[in-house]
This record gives structure tokens, C-alpha cells and sequence, in this order.
């Protein structure tokens, strides 16, 4: 699900920028570092406002010349919830599961969370689940996943999902 | 029905039988007792006073029973002869009446005659069956056989056996068939007609009759009843307790583990002896089983009747000690503990010889409870350890036999050397031991007997006394559980996890829960309720209820009846003994007990009862605690690493560089080798790769997957798709492509400081324009490269040599002198000869150098020269700065931050760092690049005139800073600009500044350019220092101070203090800087302050 989230954060800014458009530096840099970025609760999509940024005044952290500013911002923020339906594409898939990808969140769909009427056929190239109909999945397969449980780490997520029900599977 | 029902119940059969009927709790209390009084006599079968006194008290009864028979068939005589209006109190009066007359006795008859309670509405409905159909069949077929027929006592055959209802059922024929009776009747009873119409009345009311009054009358009938038989129950259970009056119980101490022989003995005894003339004077013997070990009971009227009872009984000691026992305690005795139970399918453990501690499943359980029959996964060596030179007695057989007792003698027992446990295989067993294999039934063809031992489906199938056996808290494992179930011929698991679960649920003391547990009662009465256990006491968990009726409530459970309860997708942890331990995973499904889940680390999906688990904290653990973690890379031996692909609890699992695995102890482990992050290696074409970096191996099985280790020309891979060794495969470096490059490492060189080209504003403002650092000077005119001879740098036809005979902007074609061939490469790749001093510089230097030549500087030049081969080192490097060497500042920049190394160094050096420069310079191009370094420090005397050098140079460049000495004049302005134009720049640049500026484009500046680039970067070198080392502050400070500050700085200062003096000349720059100063000041607050830096400068 979507949020737009304050955040803060702290920047450190090398002598080289001080200077007229050290507010524009320490944007630049906010971005830089932050969007894209996972914190192990949410992934960090976009940030926003960038004109109403709060910046502090710049302190010079002393022993190293570089200069620290608290920089307030407002992020559109994505995290992935358990139970949450979202719609993936398949990494990759072996005998025991499927590998897909939410977005940047790595998900796991184990071959208990697959209906037992879609089967694992190792002969097919590649090597995909099938139903032998209409239901093919293999590497690039559009799925719709329920989250059944998701773990973080430090700055990355992992997820575990479920097609084992109406309306989830392929797309 | 009603009366009518009635009436056939006392007539009926039905009646008969439950009146019979031993079983039911609502018989009376006597009939209560005359049961239990019968059991006791099963057990006892002694004939001590009490039970003679009982029998007779029984035949009491009975008689009672037949004169309330009798009278109940007069008064239902009585009753039929009356009309149906009277008929039912008549009942209830009969009913009455024989309460008080036969008490308790008749509270039986009463209960026989009408039903239960429980089986009341089967009743109502039979008996209105019966009404309709079954009775006046009977009878009809009855009376009319009277009336027509003599026959006397024809016994209907339904009929036979009912001697209790002879009372009712005789009547009739005796009414009928006997004159005397006659009279006893009403008038016309033997009248057969009249009962019909009777009965046909009935019936009739009977259905006419609304249900509600039926019920009515049915609740008055039977209402009354259960209030009495509940009574009856209660009762008995008092009236039972062993009293005074009773026999008493010794206890005798006897062998231990003989109990149950001596009782049966004793038990044999009496049976024996009963009725003869001399009985057993002893009532009934027992053991306590397991509880009192080394006591039988003996229950008798004296204690002399034990002594004589126990006579010649082998393994009891009568005479040692007899212990009464006191009358409280007496039913205690008999209370039943229930005794564990082996049931076939349950999985005991043995405790000594051979097999001591494995796991066995029980195939079958003797009747006496003393054996049993198990299934166990033979250890056997099919003769593979046999000395083959050992003598052979009598044909091997009696070798055979001295061969295993001495192995016994050795210990066979000993875990060390036992064979491992492996299913019975007659192919290995026919190898050497053919001549003690013995198939045992022809159609069945896994029923084997070998070395006297019997094996089926590959299972050892031996009897052990249950003594022998551990069958509390075995805890199999599902490990070794899955052994027993290899079993099946298709090859399909059949593990009967119910037993497992059953066998585990006995060993519940290990089962632990902790507050926080999410439980679930599975059994007993609270059924289904789940929660959260707030707090555990010895077997009892209390739960805060969260769902359901009781939501909310608090309830104490017993651990029993519990178990852990998870939800797909829950992140749990391996606590119990499985194999598994200490993995953690997130749970993809759940079935009863056991629960799958996916592991983290190994990304492999595992199975474990829930009671193993437990919920983890929902961050991701590292798995194993211990010294090693997975990922590790481990020295095994001085020639040998490996990479840790799984940790257990005692031993850790390594694929080493051959990518061979083994399982090996943390103590095989000399060390484990940190990962060295900037450790460097060369794919196979030739490109460097590092830690992290994804790759692809060429050929061989195509392994790709991210570095973790790069151990001389080994990679550990990790691949996460990949199932086998937890995803971690190992290459040759020189097997491998480059995929991709983590953060398509280009800049930085294993450079740890910071990133100067994002860090230099002035660059980034070049990114701005739109070229990320800038073009060569384009020069015109005729290209200097043709016709020159090359040397080719770079690339497939590295080190040859060619001539020049075409050029465009960026390439060039050459054609090589040795395979008399043109190829095109680019003209960054190729080598020139330096017209002056012969050495190899690149094309734009050798473009370049000439145009300056050309410029007329030749005092510069000559310096130029000096400085050439000071940087070349740096060109050589390879670096394209080069061409920004020529542009200005930039490349100069470009040069340090990309090269990075010494080289860049020196470059800035030149300036700051001039030592090299110096070095150079005076050694005229020496080529020594550190040790220029080096000496620089020294040199930084020297400086001076190398700063002279610069001065002369300022002209060009970068001087600016110097330019204020030299030619001040032209330079300022390039400088000015700078200056204005990139304020920022400055701060930290500052002395740079000036070098910027060229690049921002002060066009004026360019003319003069390489030069300029060459002092710019010298000034720049503080952009250098960072570098680096990003100890940038002094720098800074260098810039405002004005260079001079180089005194300030840290160690490098020195040089610059050296040089500061001359040049810097900053002055000229200062003055841009305060501008700058000014503006800004606000944005950064500057430790530094102007006044030290105008101190310095003037004082400079």
C-alpha cells in the first residue's frame, strides 16, 4: 500500500558544495540517496515537495569539515502489508515455488500456495507451472499474489505469497 | 399407547430382558450391588464368607423378584378383568404399592418393567409397534390355539427363556387351561374375544388419544423414574467403600519384576484349590504395576491365611515383612492409573545391546504385556568387518560364533563402531553371508531370516522384554522417524504422523511454552479456543482467549491438550530437536501438527511439528550463533578454503574451492578468512571484478550469481535460485563473465574516500551542460597523428606497432607493421613518441604539447617538457582525463578522481604536491613518480624553484593563483570570472578556483590552457587531498587561507607551505574569494574566517 510518509534524515555535505546552491546540492543528494531505497519496513518510492523541504541550518561536524543538515521530508512510501493482493512478475520458478517480483519486493510463492490443480512440469522449456490449459507460469508470467507474510531485513524485504485463491493467479 | 403399552410391557418380553439386564446404572441399588458384587467375585474368585454372604443375598433378591412377578401377573389379571378407565391408576397404584412393599427391590422391578429413561423413545415407539402389530399377533395366535387347542404348555418360542415373565405370560394358560384358576378371574376372562375388543379399544384410544396427553402420561410414568435411578446411583458407590466388617488388604514384599507372576500363581492356586476340601483362605491377590514395585497385594480375612496362601510360591518373602493396609486407603489400592499403553504403530526407544538408544516402532504387543515385538532399522555389517583370514572351525559356523562374541567382548554396543542403521538389503547380506540367509516364504519376497534374525521390508523384526524399553519421552525425531516409513513398495511415504504426534504427546515435560505463545486447544473440552498463553505453571498454561465465546477470558489448560498454533506466513524459528534447529523460516502451510516452512537462508522448504517452532522476531536472523555463520569463508587446510553453505549445531557443511562439500567440525576450521572487500580479480576478459559483482561463468555449467568471495582465482557464487549448497557454487575467475558490476564501477578504484567527480559542484555543473567532463580542444588543421609511428595501448593488438595513416575526431587507422595490416582504433589507445624526450605519451598529449610548442612559450615549454613526463605516469595510466588535460582544470580534476593512485597524485602534486613536479622538473622528466613524491617532501625547498617554475607558468595557468607573480595581468581575469561565476566553487577549491574557471568556460583562460591545467591542478591538488584523504578541512582552509593556508593543512601542508609562499600569489585570488566570502557565508558556517585568512594572505 501507498503512503506519503515524513521522514527525516541526516546529509552530510562536503566543503566542496558549500555555497549559493548548497540547498540544491543537499536535494539533490536527498534524492539521490533515498528514492529507490528500501528501510527493511517500506520501500522509499519518490519524494515529494521538494520545494518545501525543511532544511536545518548546516553544522559543521567538528574533527571533519563536512557540514550536517536535518533535512525534513515527505516521501511517497510503498509497504508491502501481509494480505495484501498485488500483482507481480515471475522471476523465475523451480520445483518448489515461484520466485516473482513485486516491484522491488522479492516474493516467494511455495508450491503449497499454488492450486493443486497447477502443476509443476519440469519437461516443458522452460520449465514452468501449468495447469496444462489456459495457465502457464514461467519467467515474465503476470501474477496477481496475495501476501501471506512478509520479513525484513536490514534495507531489504522479503515476501511469501499465495495464488491459492479465487481471483489470484495469472493475469 | 398408554394403557395399552401398558399392558404389553407387563406382558411383553421386552420387559423380561430388561429386567435381566446387569448393566444399566438406573437398576436399583441392590441390583447395583449384586453387579459389582459379581465383579468382584470375576477377580476374586475366592470364597470367603462375604461372597457366600452375597450369592445369598442375590438368591433373596431373585426370590423377591419372582413373588413381585407373581404378584404384579395376579394384578395384571386383576387389572385386565377391570375396565380401561381404571387401568392406569390401577398402574400407578400397582406401582405404588410395590414400592412400599418390596422397597428397593422393587424400584428394580419397576425399572425392568418399564425402560430407561435413555431408551424411552425406542420404547414408546416399539411399543406402539407392538400394540398395533406385535401383541395381538402373539396373542391372537395364542388364544385361539387355547381355545381350540389341549395342547397344555406349548411355549411359544418367542417366549422360551422369559421365566421372568412367567408370572404375566403363564397366566393366561394357567387362567385358561386350569380349573382352579378359573375362579381367580374376572368373569370372562378366559373369553378370548372380549381381550380383543378389548385391545382393539385400546388401540384405538390409543391413537385417538392427542400426543400432548401421551407425553403428559409418558412424563408422569417416567418422570417419577429418574429421580430414583439417580438416586441408585449414587448410593451404591458410598454403601461400596471396604468397611470394618471387610477383609483386609496385606501388602508382601516380593522379588521386583516378579509381581505379576507370583499373582498369577497365586491365582492358579486358588482356582485349583477351590471346592476342595482345604480352599485358599485368601480373597483376591494384585500388584500396583509400576507404581509399587516389589509388593503384590493380598486381600484376606486374617493375616495367618497369607502365610498359608503364600506357601512354596517361589520369589515372595511373606515372612520378611506384611504391611496392612489401613481402610482409607484401601480403595486407593484399586484405583487405575491408566498404564502406558503400547499400542502397535508407537514408537518405543531400546535401551540396551545393540540397538541401545535407537528408535523403534512397535509391530506387535504380547498379551501378557511383557514382550513386544519391534520393527527396528537393522545395524548390521553383512560381515564386512569379518577378519576373511580368521580360521574357519567346523565349516565357519563356529568361527562365526567366536567372531561375535569377541566383537561383543569388544562392544558391539560401542556407538563408535556399531554399523549405521541401514535397511536389511539381501543382495549385501548374499555377498558373504549367504550361508546365514534364509528367504522364509516364497511369495513374500522381503520375509528374510538372517544370522537368526528375522527382517521384513527391510526391518529387523525382534521381540524385547518391555522393560527393556524406553517408552516414556522418546521424542523421535522426524528424522528418524522417516526411516520407518521407507517402507512402502511404491515407494510412497506412509509416516503415520497421528502415531508420531501420539508418541510425542506422551514426552509432553519438553514441550515448552512460553507467555507470548500463540496456543491452541486441540482436546478436551475446550476445544477449538485459541490464545495467547499469559503464564505457564507446571503443566498448565493459562491462555488470554482471543477469538470465540470466551474471548477475553483468561482459562487454564493443560499442556496436553495444547499445541502451538501458526498462521501461513508467520516468521518462525526451529527451537526442538530437529534436524532443523535453528532455522528460520516463514511458514507455506500448515496440516494438524506439522508445519512447512520456507528457510530463509537456504531458501528450501522443511517440515516440523509445531511444537519445534517458534514465532521469531519478524527481522531476519543470521542463522547459527556459533563462530561460523553461512557465507563464511573458511581456511580447511594451508591449501584449501571453502565457503560455509550450512551451519548445524555441531558441524558446519563447506564447499571448498574444488567444489567438493563436506561437512566438516568447527574445530577442522584453522580460520575464517574475513572477506576482503577490495579484492580484485579478472574475468576472462579481462575485466575487473569484485566482490558483489554478478557474473557468469562461460561454459561448464553456466553458473551465475553474485560474488562472495574472491579467494586467489576462485569465486564463491551465491545464487539464490540455485537449491544446492544453499545457493553457493564456486568458479574459476578466468571461467566468468561480467553480468554486472555493482554500481557499474567506473570512478573510483578502490578508492575509499569519497567520490570527488559527485562531490566537485563545478563538475557537476559541467554534468548540467550536458558533458560530463569536458571535450578536447578540438584542433584544427592537419591531425599530428598521421604518419607517426604508434604503439597500440590498448585492446586486442596491444603492443604493436604501426604507422598512422587515416584519422577522424576519434579514431584512427594504423597499419601495423607486422601483419601488414589496417585496423581501426581509437586514438585514445595508441602511443606516441614524445618528439622531445622519446618517451610514449598519448594523442592528446603529443596533440597537444605541440600546439603549446607552437603557443611560444618556450620557457614554458621547457617546463611543460618537466612536467609532461611528471604526469605521464598518470596518462599512461590510461586515463581519457587526458584530453581534459588539455581542456583545463577539469581533466586535471578528472585525472585525480578517476586514477585515483599516486599518478593523480603527482599530478596535483605538480602543483601542491609539486615535490614530484619538482622532482621532475628538476631532474628534467625524471620518470620517478612516488619516489618523486617522496623526495617532493623533501623537495619542498626545492619548490621554490619549481615555484618559480610555476611562476613562469602562471602565464598558462592555473598560476593564477601563482599569476598574481607572474602574468598576473592575463590571468586575473580569467580569474575574475571564475571567481563570479563559480562563487561556490571556490570555497573549497579555492586556490583551484582558477583552474575552474578555465573549464566553466573563461574562454580566455583556455587560450593559454594545458598549462593552465597543469597549475590549476596543481592548485587544485587540495581537490587531490581529498582524495585522497578526505581530511578536505585543511584544504578548505588552504583555500581561503589562500593557499598559504597549506600551512594550516594537515601534513601535506608542508609542500604547500612551500609553495604558498611563492605563489599564492593568492592574492590576486583573494580578492574573488572574499567576494565570495561575502555572499555566502550564511550557507556554511566557516570556522575559518576571513581574518585569518587575510592574515594569511598578507602575511604571506
Amino acid at each position: 500500500m501507498y503512503f506519503l510518509h515524513d521522514m527525516e534524515r541526516t546529509i552530510t555535505l562536503h566543503p566542496s558544495f558549500f555555497g549559493p546552491r548548497v540547498k540544491e546540492y543537499i536535494r539533490g543528494r536527498l534524492m539521490e540517496d533515498v528514492e529507490g531505497t528500501c528501510t527493511g519496513q517500506f520501500y522509499i518510492i519518490c519524494v515529494m515537495d521538494t520545494d518545501t523541504q525543511d532544511f536545518s541550518e548546516g553544522r559543521v561536524v567538528p574533527g571533519s569539515a563536512v557540514a550536517e543538515y536535518t533535512v525534513h521530508y515527505r516521501a511517497v512510501v510503498w509497504r508491502p502489508f501481509k494480505g495484501e493482493t498485488v500483482d507481480a512478475i515471475v522471476s523465475s520458478v523451480n520445483r518448489e515455488g515461484i520466485f516473482a517480483d513485486v516491484g522491488p519486493l522479492p516474493t516467494f510463492v511455495s508450491k503449497h500456495m499454488i492450486p493443486s490443480d497447477i502443476k509443476w512440469d519440469p519437461n516443458a522449456t522452460p520449465p514452468q507451472f501449468t495447469d496444462n490449459g489456459d495457465q502457464v507460469i514461467e519467467k515474465g508470467t503476470h501474477l496477481r499474489i496475495k501476501i501471506m507474510g512478509t520479513r525484513s531485513d536490514v534495507g531489504s524485504m522479503f515476501a511469501i505469497g499465495s495464488i491459492k485463491e479465487d481471483f489470484l493467479g495469472t493475469l | 399407547m398408554s394403557s395399552a403399552a401398558l399392558l404389553d410391557q407387563d406382558f411383553g418380553s421386552e420387559s423380561e430382558d430388561d429386567n435381566f439386564n446387569p448393566a444399566p446404572a438406573e437398576d436399583s441399588d441392590n441390583d447395583a450391588a449384586g453387579d459389582s458384587d459379581e465383579e468382584v467375585n470375576v477377580r476374586t474368585n475366592g470364597n470367603g464368607a462375604e461372597q457366600r454372604r452375597r450369592p445369598s443375598e442375590q438368591q433373596a433378591h431373585d426370590d423377591d423378584e419372582d413373588d413381585d412377578n407373581d404378584a404384579e401377573g395376579s394384578f395384571a389379571n386383576g387389572r385386565q378383568s377391570n375396565g380401561h378407565g381404571t387401568r392406569v391408576s390401577a398402574d400407578e397404584e400397582d406401582e405404588g404399592t410395590k414400592g412400599n412393599g418390596a422397597g428397593r427391590l422393587n424400584a428394580t422391578e419397576n425399572g425392568g418393567d418399564d425402560e430407561d429413561e435413555d431408551e424411552e423413545e425406542e420404547e414408546e415407539e416399539e411399543d406402539e409397534e407392538e400394540a398395533i402389530s406385535g401383541r395381538p399377533r402373539k396373542r391372537a395366535r395364542r388364544d385361539p390355539r387355547n381355545q381350540f387347542l389341549d395342547v397344555e404348555a406349548e411355549v411359544d418360542e418367542e417366549d422360551e427363556g422369559d421365566e421372568e415373565d412367567e408370572g404375566d405370560q403363564a397366566d393366561p394358560f394357567i387362567a385358561e387351561t386350569h380349573p382352579d384358576d378359573v375362579a381367580d378371574l374376572p368373569d370372562g376372562a378366559e373369553t378370548d374375544d372380549r381381550r380383543h375388543r378389548e385391545l382393539d379399544r385400546q388401540r384405538e384410544r390409543a391413537q385417538q388419544m392427542d400426543a400432548e396427553k401421551q407425553a403428559q402420561l409418558l412424563r408422569e410414568k417416567y418422570g417419577r423414574r429418574t429421580a430414583t435411578n439417580a438416586d441408585a446411583v449414587t448410593v451404591p458407590k458410598r454403601l461400596l467403600l471396604p468397611s470394618v466388617d471387610d477383609p483386609s488388604i496385606w501388602g508382601v514384599k516380593c522379588k521386583q519384576g516378579k509381581e505379576r507372576e507370583i499373582v498369577f500363581a497365586l491365582t492358579k492356586r486358588i482356582e485349583e484349590r477351590a471346592g476342595t476340601k482345604n480352599p485358599m483362605p485368601v480373597i483376591s491377590a494384585f500388584e500396583r504395576g509400576g507404581t509399587m514395585i516389589g509388593y503384590i497385594y493380598i486381600e484376606a480375612r486374617r493375616q495367618a491365611d497369607i502365610h498359608t496362601a503364600l506357601e512354596g510360591i517361589m520369589n515372595v518373602y511373606p515372612r520378611t515383612s506384611i504391611v496392612m493396609v489401613p481402610i482409607k486407603e484401601m480403595p486407593d489400592l484399586l484405583r487405575v492409573t491408566k498404564s502406558e499403553s503400547l499400542v502397535p504403530g508407537g514408537y518405543v526407544r531400546i535401551k540396551r545391546g545393540k540397538y541401545a538408544g535407537d528408535l523403534a516402532q512397535i509391530d506387535e504387543v504380547e498379551t501378557n504385556g511383557l514382550m513386544a515385538s519391534l520393527r527396528i532399522v537393522p545395524r548390521l555389517d553383512y560381515g564386512q568387518a569379518e577378519d576373511n583370514n580368521a580360521p574357519m572351525v567346523d565349516g565357519g559356523i563356529r568361527g562365526e560364533a567366536q567372531k561375535r562374541k569377541r566383537q561383543n567382548a569388544v562392544g558391539l554396543n560401542n556407538p563408535a563402531t556399531r554399523p549405521p542403521p541401514r535397511l536389511f538389503s539381501d543382495v549385501e547380506a548374499k555377498k558373504k553371508h549367504l550361508k546365514f540367509l534364509q528367504q522364509m516364504s516364497t511369495f513374500d519376497k522381503k520375509h528374510w531370516q538372517y544370522m537368526g534374525d528375522t527382517y521384513i521390508s527391510g526391518f529387523l523384526i525382534k521381540d524385547f522384554r518391555i522393560q527393556h524399553l524406553t517408552t516414556e519421552n522418546v521424542n523421535p525425531t522426524l528424522e528418524e522417524v522417516t526411516r520407518f516409513t521407507a517402507g512402502a513398495e511404491d515407494g510412497t511415504e506412509n509416516l503415520d504422523l497421528s502415531a508420531l504426534a501420539a508418541t510425542l504427546k506422551k514426552g509432553t515435560s519438553n514441550e515448552n511454552y512460553l507467555p507470548g505463545d500463540m496456543v491452541e486447544v486441540y482436546e478436551g473440552e475446550q476445544q477449538g479456543v485459541s490464545g495467547k498463553a499469559v503464564a505457564v505453571r507446571g503443566d498448565i498454561v493459562t491462555i488470554a482467549v482471543i477469538d470465540g465465546e470466551l474471548r477475553g477470558q483468561n482459562i487454564e489448560v493443560p499442556v496436553k491438550g495444547l499445541r502451538k498454533r501458526f498462521k501461513e506466513g508467520d516468521h518462525v524459528k526451529v527451537i526442538g530437536g530437529s534436524r532443523y534447529r535453528d532455522e528460520v523460516g516463514m511458514v507455506v502451510s500448515i496440516k494438524n501438527d506439522t508445519v512447512t516452512l520456507l528457510s530463509d537462508l537456504s531458501m528450501q522448504e522443511i517440515t516440523v511439528f509445531s511444537k519445534d517452532l517458534r514465532e521469531a522476531s519478524d527481522t531476519g536472523v543470521a542463522g547459527g550463533l556459533g563462530r561460523y555463520d553461512i557465507h563464511d569463508l573458511v581456511q580447511l587446510d594451508p591449501a584449501t578454503v571453502g565457503c560455509v553453505t550450512k551451519v548445524d549445531r555441531e558441524s558446519l557443511r563447506v564447499l571448498d574451492q574444488n567444489g567438493s562439500t563436506r561437512s566438516i567440525m568447527p574445530s577442522q576450521i584453522s580460520n575464517k578468512i574475513e572477506k576482503r572487500r577490495h579484492a580484485v580479480a579478472t574475468d576472462r576478459n579481462g575485466s575487473e571484478i569484485r566482490t558483489d559483482d554478478t557474473v557468469r561463468e562461460i561454459g561448464g555449467e553456466s553458473k551465475q550469481g553474485v560474488i562472495l568471495h574472491i579467494y586467489r582465482s576462485f569465486l564463491f557464487l551465491h545464487n539464490r535460485e540455485q537449491t544446492e549448497n544453499s545457493g553457493i557454487s564456486v568458479v574459476r575467475a578466468s571461467n566468468v563473465a561480467t553480468v554486472a558490476a555493482k554500481g557499474g564501477r567506473v570512478a573510483h578504484g578502490g578508492n575509499t574516500g569519497p567520490d570527488l567527480n559527485k562531490m566537485n559542484p563545478a563538475l557537476m555543473r559541467n554534468g548540467v551542460n550536458g558533458n560530463g567532463a569536458m571535450a578536447p580542444p578540438k584542433t584544427f588543421g592537419r591531425d599530428r597523428a598521421l604518419d607517426q609511428t604508434v604503439t597500440i595501448r590498448k585492446g586486442p593488438y596491444k603492443g604493436l606497432l604501426g604507422i598512422v595513416k587515416d584519422t577522424t575526431d576519434l579514431e584512427a587507422r594504423v597499419e601495423l607493421h607486422t601483419k601488414g595490416k589496417t585496423i581501426t582504433v581509437p586514438k585514445d589507445t595508441l602511443g606516441f613518441k614524445d618528439p622531445l624526450t622519446g618517451q610514449s605519451i598519448d594523442y592528446t598529449r603529443f596533440a597537444g604539447t605541440r600546439g603549446r610548442g607552437g603557443g611560444g612559450r618556450g620557457g614554458y615549454a621547457g617546463n611543460m617538457g618537466g612536467a609532461t613526463p611528471g604526469r605521464e605516469p598518470q596518462w599512461q595510466g590510461g586515463r581519457t582525463p587526458v584530453p581534459m588535460a588539455t581542456g583545463g582544470r577539469t581533466p586535471a580534476w578528472g585525472a585525480g578522481g578517476s586514477s585515483a593512485r599516486t599518478p593523480a597524485w603527482s599530478a596535483n602534486a605538480s602543483t601542491a604536491r609539486t615535490p614530484m613536479w619538482r622532482q621532475d622538473a628538476v631532474s628534467s622528466n625524471g620518470g620517478g613518480r612516488t619516489p618523486a613524491y617522496n623526495a617532493g617532501a623533501d623537495g619542498s625547498r626545492t619548490v621554490n624553484p619549481y615555484a618559480d617554475g610555476s611562476r613562469t607558468v602562471n602565464p598558462y595557468g592555473g598560476s593564477t593563483s601563482y599569476g598574481g607573480a607572474a602574468g598576473g595581468g592575463s590571468r586575473t581575469p580569467a580569474w575574475n570570472p571564475t571567481a563570479t561565476s563559480s562563487s561556490y566553487t571556490h570555497d573549497p577549491f579555492s586556490s583551484r578556483t582558477p583552474a575552474h574557471e578555465p573549464s566553466s568556460g573563461r574562454t580566455p583562460a583556455p587560450s593559454y590552457p594545458t598549462p593552465q591545467d597543469l597549475r590549476p591542478y596543481d592548485a587544485p591538488t587540495p581537490g587531490k587531498d581529498f582524495t585522497t584523504a578526505p581530511t578536505p578541512a585543511a584544504h578548505p582552509s588552504n583555500g581561503y587561507a589562500g593557499s598559504t593556508p597549506a600551512a594550516i593543512g594537515g601534513a601535506p601542508t608542508p609542500k604547500f607551505s612551500g609553495d604558498a609562499p611563492t605563489p599564492f600569489s593568492g592574492q590576486p585570488e583573494t580578492p574573488g574569494w572574499r567576494g565570495e566570502a561575502d555572499d555566502e557565508p550564511s550557507d556554511v558556517t566557516f570556522p575559518i574566517q576571513q581574518g585569518r585568512f587575510l592574515s594569511t594572505i598578507f602575511g604571506s
